[in-house]
């Protein structure tokens, strides 16, 4: 029981000046408000890495040709805390990504919303806890 | 008063569930310690030592490790044998000459797949460009070991810490019950236990990134590699590495050297932070172009301010 | 052990009281040893903390919030709030899910911590920088201003994966994987922080610092034992110490860590840099043990983000120039 105890939350200064900086580098530098797009595809790799993860992603175009896109995400440390693991998201996939595509024109987007394509249900079960600062602010 | 002792973020997976996923492919990583044996004495090259020497203890009788350690050779520009080299610019002069060395692999060759000693040789002619240590990548296992860079062991009574200089790379060795990682990472994860004088550490889940040398040597993400640390002299330990790869080697393959213990009075690890030394080749390529007009900063109180801190 | 330290532990003693935890609050600890005799401050912890670094202005005075006020806190922060909408098509719509990643602060540990701001004493404000410093600030931020997106020298610090900011000395509680790991050898302390990877190693013999010409992003750390606490002296910071907020390469932090129960820790710092303030000033906050291992956050390794600011500001150059 001893560990249960030794931590318990200080909710003190929650005020919205105390949201913390929980991204690591300015969005709106990288990515384009202009170009807002919805992707729905296969994962083909997921990145576990810092300070973003990414995840690969193959499209089907209209045409039946397939684009390989990158969609960032958070870093997965907190994700790794949580009990994800490199598994958590096979390859195979169906995702449906919501997000804005690179200022450069490349195939490389932010994703705003990641949900299962067959049910909606969002990725990562870190959304779903109560309490989570659903701001999403990256300052 | 119960909500103080909970979470607020309540509903996450516990890491009971973790373990017990890792308990199962924990007793294949253990059967592989108990089915290795040293290679010994194969080839021409870095014959295996007769060890006699039994090393001080630490105060809870273990074999101390504590110290500031490093490699003696030139293995970081190749590990197989190699003769004296022009350095990638003609124009670097002799400074930058490439150093003779022995071969540190058991046998004297890495057993390369067909196809994998391929794209070594494409590495090789791209290293500049590719090598992660140009890119102030951390080594990863064994690399970070010979990388001309000092590292210290850090050995108390539990878990071990292994502090690298290069890139200030760093590494857990957990000493306790084997952790299976959740994911892969440039360090790897580090399981250790002691068989007499050796310290053994089984390293997995390292990313497929890293390499072995400046030479192109490398690896997949299926690398597993078993270190074996054997104090020698007061001032010297034994490092081995048997490397396993099915996917790019044919055979599992051992590299062995000598490390020596910086001895000099204040002997220390120093930051080598390299980030600023590989941004050039790195980035150079996107810089503004000369006489272009800035754009502005995207956001305000953004990470703009190079001399604020940038979150 | 001064006035200020003794005034914190009686205010935890009563917030932890009223909670019902554990002996946090005992100032008499006595940690178990290592094998080599000193207290063991090993382990794995959480210095998380929603507790700012300067207090409020409305708080005036107050130091500590009582239990009560506490309470309120924690009940109203534990009712999920509504997502702050955004407008697609605006800048500030640009963003992954924070919380989908659970990178949200609610959903991290932190150690119950009754004070108003990080910083101790009556003012909890850094104190007024001189002159001199804001000029020399102010230089530092001309020379980069306006072509913040040219190349990568011009960019943060964090962005260029250097350093985090939290990582100190001080350590300063990050926005996320606010974690450390502290190992002990003869006559060694180790401290690694998740965020970049950054380790310090501090020789305990309280040896003589590294030669004024080296210096280092996080300084030159050594340490002695005093008592239950060790205590760690750090100097030779380079021009951009970790601790921002306009301190120089003459910066010096004095660090106390204190083992206050079987899971916690207290952190207490003090920093002075005559450089750059009149007076020095101090803070403290408790960490607390978490249960499995510090993860590697590889951000050089993985940093695409750098390419894709600078390819995107040649991007908006090009726009610009056709229009």
């Amino acid at each position: 029981m001893r560990t249960k105890f030794a931590l318990i939350i200080a909710a003190v200064g929650l005020a919205a000046s105390a949201i913390p900086a929980v991204a690591h580098h300015a969005f709106a530098a990288e990515f384009d408000a202009s170009r807002p797009l919805k992707l729905t595809g296969t994962v083909t790799k997921w990145e576990l890495v810092n300070p973003h993860s990414w995840i690969h992603l193959d499209v089907k175009n209209a045409d039946g040709s397939v684009t390989a896109w990158m969609i960032e995400g958070g870093s997965p440390n907190s994700l790794l805390r949580l009990g994800f693991t490199k598994n958590s998201l096979p390859e195979g996939s169906q995702i449906t990504v919501d997000g804005y595509q690179a200022k450069d024109g490349a195939n490389r987007a932010v994703g705003k919303a990641l949900t299962f394509t067959k049910d909606g249900k969002s990725l990562f079960m870190g959304g779903s806890a109560p309490g989570a600062d659903g701001g999403g602010q990256e300052k | 008063m119960r909500s103080w002792f909970k979470k607020l973020g309540g509903n996450r997976l516990g890491f009971g569930s973790l373990l017990k996923v890792s308990m199962v492919s924990l007793a294949a990583a253990l059967a592989l310690f108990i089915g290795y044996q040293p290679a010994s004495g194969q080839g021409p090259s870095v014959k295996a030592p007769v060890n006699t020497y039994k090393a001080p203890r630490t105060k809870d009788g273990k074999p101390n490790l504590n110290g500031i350690w490093q490699a003696m050779n030139t293995a970081n520009w190749d590990l197989e044998a190699h003769a004296a080299g022009q350095s990638m610019d003609p124009k670097d002069g002799a400074m930058f000459a490439i150093p003779p060395g022995l071969s540190v692999v058991v046998g004297g060759s890495i057993p390369y797949l067909p196809a994998a000693l391929e794209k070594k040789k494409q590495n090789f002619a791209n290293r500049l460009k590719l090598d992660p240590e140009n890119k102030c990548y951390m080594g990863g296992i064994p690399r970070a070991h010979y990388m001309g860079h000092p590292f210290q062991i850090i050995q108390g009574g539990k878990d071990m810490m292994f502090v690298y200089q290069y890139a200030g790379a760093v590494r857990t060795i957990n000493m306790g019950k084997p952790i299976e990682a959740p994911a892969d990472s440039w360090m790897g994860q580090s399981n250790g236990h002691w068989e007499g004088e050796t310290l053994v550490i089984d390293v997995t889940s390292q990313v497929e990134d890293s390499w072995f040398d400046r030479a192109g040597d490398f690896h997949s993400d299926k690398l597993h590699v078993v270190e074996r640390y054997t104090p020698r002299s007061a001032d010297t330990l034994w490092y081995e590495a048997r490397i396993e790869d099915p996917k790019t080697f044919s055979q599992p393959w051992t590299i062995r050297m000598p490390l020596y213990r910086h001895v000099e009075e204040n002997a220390q690890i120093l930051e080598f932070k390299c980030v600023e030394f590989a941004e050039e080749l790195l980035y150079g390529h996107l810089r503004k172009p000369a006489g272009a007009p800035s754009v502005p900063a995207q956001t305000k109180g953004g990470p703009g301010a190079a001399k604020g801190k940038g979150k | 052990m001064n006035k200020q330290v003794l005034h914190s532990f009686l205010n935890l003693g009563v917030a932890l009281a009223v909670a019902a935890a554990p002996a946090f609050a005992q100032s008499k600890y006595k940690a178990p040893r290592t094998p080599d005799g000193v207290p063991d401050i090993e382990g794995v912890y959480s210095n998380s903390s929603n507790v700012p670094l300067e207090r409020a202005n409305n708080l005036g005075a107050k130091e500590f919030y009582t239990p009560a006020e506490l309470t309120a806190q924690a009940k109203a922060a534990a009712v999920p709030r509504e997502k702050a909408a955004t407008q697609v098509g605006t800048v500030a719509d640009i963003h992954y899910d924070v919380s989908q990643f659970g990178l949200g602060k609610t959903v991290t540990d932190a150690m119950v911590n009754t004070r108003t701001s990080l910083i101790v004493g009556p003012t909890g404000k850094v104190p007024p920088m001189i002159a001199a410093a804001t000029k020399r600030q102010q230089a530092a931020r001309a020379l980069t201003a306006g072509h913040e997106m040219d190349g990568p020298e011009n960019r943060g610090i964090a962005e260029r994966c250097f350093y985090w900011g939290g990582e100190g000395p001080p350590m300063m509680p990050q926005g996320y994987n606010s974690n450390l790991q502290i190992a002990q050898g003869p006559g060694y302390v180790a401290i690694q922080q998740e965020m970049i990877h950054d380790v310090r190693i501090i020789p305990t013999d309280n040896r003589a610092h590294l030669d004024p010409s080296i210096r280092q992003w996080f300084g030159n750390s050594v340490g002695h034992w005093e008592g239950e606490t060790l205590v760690v002296d750090t100097t030779n910071f380079n021009d951009q110490p970790a601790l921002g907020r306009g301190a120089s390469r003459d910066l010096h932090v004095v660090e106390r860590f204190t083992r206050t129960g079987p899971e916690t820790v207290l952190y207490q710092f003090t920093v002075s840099d005559p450089q750059t303030w009149e007076t020095s000033w101090s803070g403290e906050y408790p960490m607390g043990k978490i249960k499995g291992q510090v993860y590697e956050y590889a951000c050089q390794e993985g940093n695409y983000g750098m390419a894709n600011i600078l390819s995107g500001a040649r991007a908006d150059e090009k726009k610009a120039a056709q229009k």
